[in-house]
């Protein structure tokens, strides 16, 4: 059953980033990008790792994918299809992304995977717990490192962002 | 989670949006003429492309809606436990959205929350 539903939601996925790539129309290719990121979360959640599903759900396909068609959008002229690419270009193309395929495949084929039980459980009680534990193995300080951090990323964005507005504000007011 | 769940949700998901596309489709009145095809209200007929590029305003609220964003996934896994922690659990997390709230006022301070 489990192997049934990996297949579907592999085959979701494989044709979305298909069409992903080669949709010649951007926002299209975003959009194709959303359905593929909505079907790994998916197979998170066939593996149990809820926690992690949300999270792809709501950052990911919630946030990350808002943020590209946001800057889809501020692109000059959308409406124009993508070129397609050279002859030449395309064979490179195809060349290097079969070599990718090859090293994966021998990769995969030549390593014996060991089954293993699997001893973590990854509830979002647990990470929960783990997150605010300030014991041994607790991860309380990483997770208030995490908050520096996502506002050094805010202030970054804000300073990038309004670029020269910013100091000509500082200007005005000193 | 169990993968029946994901099988139904699946289902549920193709099912519920094909038939409501597919019943739209049975029950509405169609009709299509020349006259329908014009723009509304004796509006002008378009030139060229009518694609109007976005203002860069909207990505600094893309980019901050996507701090907070992740700020929120880190509040579930605290919400999940928060019982078992009390007090301390709770000051912890005044730290995280302290620290967090600082950015937000930083934004409010330089006028990135203003539209212009």
């Amino acid at each position: 059953m489990e192997r049934i539903i990996f297949y579907i939601i592999a085959f979701i996925i494989i044709v979305f980033a298909m069409a992903s790539v080669s949709s010649r129309k951007m926002l299209r290719s975003v959009i194709y990008l959303l359905f593929v990121l909505c079907g790994i979360a998916g197979i998170y959640f066939l593996i149990d790792y809820n926690f992690l599903a949300a999270i792809q759900l709501t950052v990911y396909a919630g946030g990350i994918i808002v943020l590209i068609i946001f800057s889809v959008l501020l692109v000059h002229h959308i409406e124009m299809e993508l070129e397609m690419a050279k002859p030449l270009r395309k064979i490179l193309t195809a060349l290097l992304c079969m070599l990718g395929l090859g090293v994966f495949l021998y990769t995969i084929y030549n390593n014996h995977f060991n089954v293993v039980d699997n001893q973590v459980t990854t509830t979002t009680a647990d990470i929960g717990s783990k997150l605010l534990s300030y014991d041994a193995g607790g991860f309380i300080l990483p997770f208030e490192v995490v908050s520096v951090l996502l506002l050094a990323a805010m202030v970054g964005a804000i300073v990038i962002a309004k670029g020269k507005k910013l100091t000509d504000n500082n200007d005005t007011e000193l | 989670m169990g993968s029946e769940a994901i099988i139904v949700f699946l289902i549920a998901g193709i099912v519920l949006v094909a038939g409501a596309n597919f019943l739209s489709n049975l029950i509405s009145h169609k009709s299509d003429n020349v006259q329908k095809r014009e723009p509304y209200e004796s509006g002008m007929t378009t030139i060229g492309p009518t694609w109007v590029q976005f203002k860069v305003g909207y990505y600094l609220f893309a980019i901050l809606f996507l701090v907070f964003d992740v700020e929120v996934a880190f509040l579930v896994p605290w919400a999940v436990v928060f019982k078992d922690f009390g007090a301390v659990g709770f000051i912890e997390i005044l730290l995280f959205l302290f620290i967090l709230g600082l950015g937000l006022l930083y934004a409010w301070k330089k006028g990135a929350l203003k539209w212009e």
